[in-house]
């Protein structure tokens, strides 16, 4: 199991080629006069492959061919196989994906033949315009396009125009709050970490800044292991550290921070080994506990010997007693709480302290060691030959935690940049070519370990760019194939033949729902980030009372800034680029920066704030349209929930989201009387919700519906997004 | 680098152990293999028609500690070097003789208690050890594995002249194994906030408008639902029906807090899980079978004596309501009421003054239908550290509920993927507990 990058050379040596081109393709002719168009592979022996347009490699004897063609055959030159190469484009390195995932489509014929399943000859077909725009929309941006989104590329001509839509994509402002949802829910990001009044607002705003720029994986990833301080300790360039939240999250739980982060990052499930030896594996419970020691030394909550004159909380709040005692308009009886609770916030802070004080449990029961032993650090093993790989080679200097997490992201790591190809791989198509994403025991044991390799030995070719990486996957034939149609059993095996069907995610269907609603929801972004970590940040060595009670008293106002902020109706939507209707339709006087970019007002219907799920509360409170759809607690890993249940479906065919679309106010509505003709404005309503066009059979009933009265369209704008067909992706 | 044992699954994984005791050892069965079996076969002679509690609850409420409960500062309190913060309580009910300092609305009511304080488990993970404590199984990439409801849906049919759910889970977040591999109408109602009960009950149009948005959306949907015949599709037509049915229904006020007096709404504690309780109490009255109602704050890590003395008010005062309630309605005889957690807390307290996470000893807690009062079962040895008698795992304390409720816990059932499994996998039921 050697999990070293694999190397180039055997890449090129297998036959992966999806370069055919129309130039290629040529009549082939067998004996008997049947004729197939199809591009010249090799000869293999007595046998001849050939492919066809669809990509799939016919294989059959020579002889069976034309005199000519068999002639042909033998002076044409095989079809060369392509290398990968420092900067190809990510067109060309897709074809090479989709080499290894028909080989693994191949190789499965045997395992479908024993399981009674049919055999897989190759891709599913290609999909349509309009499930593609849909679906890419929905997989990048995190939600479905609007209406001139999806008229645009479906009247578009240009032949490359699919890859041109994921270029335009992979930069819009919905790839950043939908990988931020992602990465939300695997790091189980939260508002409030349930330590005092510490909240995760620059944890979440460092987050998303840092998918804003691209950042690679393993620098975010190397930055969180190692952050030092509190979250919002202001940094030179004038950003928060709130990459310090990743350890701060789990304050007080060290042992299940670690297991977490073998988990997310390095696709090893070693929970178990936090309690006794893993019943199945190698690992122990030993070696979790020398894992765990490269933590040993650091603390995730402040005490007195970690400031420079003691702990001074005692005394500030002695000094905030006389002040209040002084002041009649004041009662201490009535702060008390919430200032101990304002003053010990700031002492949530990631520290370093040198020495490594980890032991092992005082009911360790295993030979190699004894309860209450300490622990020195030491790395993992996946093979034996790791000790050799240039990862675990570590610096003197360096302190213990920092050793740990240039281990942990360096591109040689056995697991580090396959975690997090085969997590985005998943995101993709459905299914991870290693299932499950939280354990990548054995790579060998994937569905396709070829395909699963060259994944992680991409990631680290295109050095830890995420977007570089997922430009690549969407551009594969494999993921613009039609979804597989057939039911796929729970744990059965899956070859990527195409996508599989999958329902949106709660934060998709929201969005979905928000898109509707604003038509551009990305431009309303929720204000006052960086209020929270103004109004907490107390330096515990050097304030004085005073400044105590003046700061905290800005911090309870801050709650109340953003209620201020709430208004704005649905009629306010849009309002910039809705210039044509607003003349008929604007009865009252509005603010006009209401819909504006920035901090202006927060659009809201009847209590819902109408913006992205990225810039509501992490997660969102009980009973919220996310919650009912499965949005993740953000307690577990993967936390969120695709499941039905009856208040979803209640919520689906009763609630405010339904209501608010129904509504002749909303912007459906609007796009359809931008036309006059009643079958224009149903194709206009189908290509704004389903993001297609009407068929024969579905014009009909809506004939049939507009015909019965009034309400014919709400009546069909609620049927549509209540079909199953709006829930799924196609 | 892991052995072979792990890429094999469920079935073939015994099948491989037994292969490998048969060469390797010389034996034709693993030591825990046959005393699996043996315990097999003790279930069908202890649990079935006759035998003492055998489906004397009706219904059940399943009051979850979230996050690991603390058992020393709760339920199995002790003197000496692990003593918590607060002295223990006297309790009423000679056998449970104390509880934690926290409880003390619950220990003037402990005659109407059994505590099994020997449970022990095998994992320390909030996820693992939820679900096992739900399922009676570990959880596996590939099946999930239904919880108590669906199994009494399953062998006890849906509830007859209702148009109620058998099964609500109120204060739940979203990952709850639910229905498992059987039919996603037997999965619980989430409800997760029990002051707004059941929200969005009443359709925004008139009746005839609504009936025809549903024709519409099934006319729209008929080919992709023809085109996709998959699990998850059907399973979303089932719940749309599901609905649509409950939309009618006349028992729907069950979920409805607002019906209660504010005295009986205080009573219970105003906080979710009091309300919570409450909501359970209403709708086990109304005939649903089977309510968990879950409470978070329980990973106490750090500063356990603040943590306990908010959690454990509450706890105390909901649960203590409940059973009072239950008894002056005269439903504590017919109801189960259970208690239980992931995991128990180290009985050594943390440089956080907290307590971390301990599978190897914790508590649950059984009341009503048939169980003894004042009835502690098994106990851990002098500071909590491990059962010093009767041991007793998820799997048997699931198969005592299961046992309660009349459900043929050595039956067989297979999944739809073909695998063997019974309610709460064999565990052993708890007898002793009834009287």
């Amino acid at each position: 199991m050697n999990t070293k990058p694999i190397l180039l050379a055997a890449l090129a040596a297998a036959s992966l080629s999806l370069t055919a081109t129309a130039a290629d393709m040529r009549i082939w002719t067998n004996a008997q006069g049947r004729q197939v168009n199809a591009s010249f592979v090799r000869l293999d022996g007595d046998a001849i492959i050939l492919r066809t347009a669809d990509a799939t490699e016919h294989r059959f004897p020579l002889a069976v061919l034309s005199a000519e063609d068999q002639a042909f055959a033998k002076t044409a030159k095989p079809e060369a196989a392509p290398t990968v190469t420092a900067n190809m484009p990510a067109t060309e390195a897709a074809k090479i994906v989709d080499g290894l995932v028909l080989n693994g489509i191949k190789r499965s014929a045997e395992e479908r033949t024993k399981a009674g399943r049919p055999v897989l000859t190759g891709f599913n077909p290609l999909a349509s315009d309009e499930q593609f725009v849909r679906r890419v929309y929905l997989d990048i941006a995190g939600r479905i396009p609007n209406y001139e989104e999806t008229a645009t590329f479906l009247k578009n001509a240009d032949r490359t125009k699919r890859s041109k839509l994921i270029d335009m994509l992979l930069e819009s402002e919905g790839a950043k709050t939908h990988l931020y949802n992602y990465f939300a829910e695997m790091l189980r990001v939260k508002d409030d970490f349930e330590q005092d009044n510490v909240r995760g607002t620059p944890y979440i705003g460092w987050l998303k800044q840092q998918i804003a720029m691209n950042r690679p994986w393993n620098e975010m990833v190397y930055e969180m292991a190692t952050a030092t301080g509190k979250m919002w300790d202001k940094k030179p360039d004038g950003s928060y550290n709130g990459a310090a939240g990743y350890l701060l999250r789990d304050s007080g739980m060290p042992l299940d921070n670690l297991a977490n982060t073998l988990t997310v990052f390095l696709g090893t499930d070693v929970a178990c080994a936090q309690c006794h030896d893993h019943p199945f594996a190698d690992w122990t419970q030993r070696q979790f506990y020398e894992m765990a020691a490269f933590f040993g030394a650091t603390t995730t909550r402040l005490g007195g010997r970690d400031f420079k004159n003691g702990d001074r909380g005692k005394v500030l709040m002695e000094e905030i007693e006389k002040i209040v005692a002084a002041n009649p308009s004041l009662d201490m009886r009535r702060l008390r709480n919430g200032l101990e609770n304002y003053i010990g916030a700031n002492r949530a802070a990631v520290k370093d302290r040198g020495e490594n004080t980890l032991k092992l449990p005082h009911d360790y029961k295993y030979k190699d060691g004894t309860p209450g032993e300490l622990v020195a650090p030491k790395f993992v093993t996946w093979s034996e030959s790791d000790t050799e790989n240039p990862a675990y080679k570590h610096n003197d200097q360096d302190s213990i935690r920092v050793r740990f997490a240039k281990w942990m992201t360096h591109p040689e790591n056995p697991r580090f940049a396959m975690t997090i190809a085969n997590r985005l791989w998943k995101r993709a198509f459905g299914a991870g070519v290693n299932e499950p994403v939280t354990n990548i025991d054995d790579p060998e044991s994937s569905v396709n370990p070829e395909l699963l390799k060259h994944l992680g030995s991409e990631m680290v070719r295109v050095k830890f760019n995420l977007k570089e990486f997922m430009r690549i996957v969407y551009n594969t034939r494999a993921y613009q194939s039609e979804v597989t149609a057939d039911n796929l059993p729970m744990g059965e095996k899956y070859y990527f033949q195409g996508p599989m069907l999958r329902r949106m995610s709660a934060e998709q269907a929201w969005d979905s729902y928000m898109t509707l609603v604003l038509g551009k929801p990305d431009t309303y972004k929720a204000p006052l980030q960086d209020l929270y970590a103004k109004s907490i940040d107390l330096n515990l060595d050097t304030v004085d009372a005073q400044t105590v009670l003046i700061k905290y008293d800005a911090y309870r106002k801050m709650a109340e800034k953003e209620r201020a902020l709430m208004g704005g109706g649905l009629d306010m939507v849009g309002e910039d680029m809705m210039m044509q209707n607003k003349a008929s339709r604007s009865t009252k006087k509005q603010d006009p920066e209401a819909a504006m970019d920035g901090p202006g007002k927060i659009l809201s219907y009847e209590g819902l704030r109408l913006m992205r799920a990225s810039e509501l509360p992490q997660p969102a409170p009980g009973g919220h349209f996310l919650t009912d759809f499965g949005q993740s607690t953000r307690n577990l890993i993967d936390g969120g929930s695709k499941v039905g249940n009856v208040p979803q479906v209640l919520m689906m065919m009763n609630g405010k989201a339904q209501k608010m679309l129904t509504s002749s106010d909303s912007l459906v509505f609007r796009n359809m009387e931008a036309v006059r003709d009643p079958y224009e404005r149903v194709e206009r309503m189908f290509l704004t919700i389903m993001n297609r066009r009407p068929n024969m059979s579905e014009k009909d009933i809506a004939k049939r519906v507009l015909a019965q009265g009034d309400d014919g369209y709400s009546n069909m704008i609620w049927a549509l997004i209540n079909t199953r067909e709006f829930m799924f992706i196609q | 680098m892991k052995s072979e044992l792990l890429r094999l699954n469920d079935a073939s994984r015994r099948q491989f152990m037994l292969d490998t005791a048969k060469t390797a050892l010389g034996v034709t069965l693993l030591p825990g293999l046959s005393s699996k079996m043996a315990a097999a076969e003790q279930v069908a002679s202890r649990s079935g028609p006759g035998t003492p509690g055998f489906g004397k609850a009706k219904r059940v409420i399943y009051l979850w500690m979230g996050g690991g409960m603390t058992h020393i500062d709760t339920f199995d309190p002790k003197e000496g070097a692990t003593k918590g913060f607060s002295d223990a309580v006297r309790a009423k009910g000679d056998n449970i003789v104390s509880l934690g300092g926290y409880l003390p609305k619950l220990a003037a009511n402990a005659d109407k208690l059994s505590i099994i304080r020997s449970m022990s488990s095998k994992t320390g993970v909030h996820e693992s050890g939820t679900y096992i404590m739900k399922t009676g199984y570990e959880p596996r990439g590939t099946i999930v594995h239904p919880a108590m409801g669906a199994w009494a849906s399953h062998f006890l049919g849906r509830i007859k002249d209702k148009t109620l759910p058998d099964s609500v889970v109120v204060n739940s977040g979203s990952s709850y194994p639910g229905a498992g591999f059987f039919p996603p109408a037997t999965s619980p109602i989430p409800i997760s906030n029990p002051e707004t009960g059941l929200q969005n009950i009443e359709p925004t149009a008139s009746d005839v408008q609504f009936k025809k948005r549903v024709s519409l959306m099934n006319e729209f949907d008929t080919g992709f639902r023809k085109k996709f015949q998959t699990d998850d599709v059907k399973a979303y037509t089932e719940f749309y029906d599901e609905t649509l049915k409950l939309m009618k229904s006349e028992d729907l006020k069950a979920f409805d807090l607002t019906q209660e007096s504010m005295e009986t709404r205080e009573k219970y504690g105003r906080n979710n899980f009091g309300q919570g309780c409450l909501l359970a109490r209403r709708l086990v009255e109304s005939g649903v079978r089977f309510v968990e109602v879950q409470m978070g704050g329980w990973d106490m890590h750090n500063t356990i004596d603040n943590a306990m003395t908010n959690n454990g008010n509450t706890l105390d005062t909901a649960f203590s309501a409940l059973l009072l309630d239950l008894e002056a309605k005269g439903l504590l005889e017919s109801t189960l009421v259970i208690l239980g957690s992931e995991f128990g807390r180290t009985p050594d307290v943390n440089e956080n003054d907290g307590r971390d996470h301990y599978p190897l000893a914790y508590s649950t807690v059984l009341a009503g239908a048939g169980v003894k009062g004042g009835y502690a079962y098994g106990s851990t040895d002098k500071e909590g550290r491990r059962p010093a008698d009767k041991q007793t795992s998820p799997q048997d304390f699931l198969a005592t509920v299961g046992h309660a409720m009349g459900l043929p816990i050595d039956e067989v059932v297979m999944s739809p993927s073909s695998r063997p499994f019974t309610v709460a996998d064999k565990g052993v039921p708890v007898i002793d507990i009834f009287a």
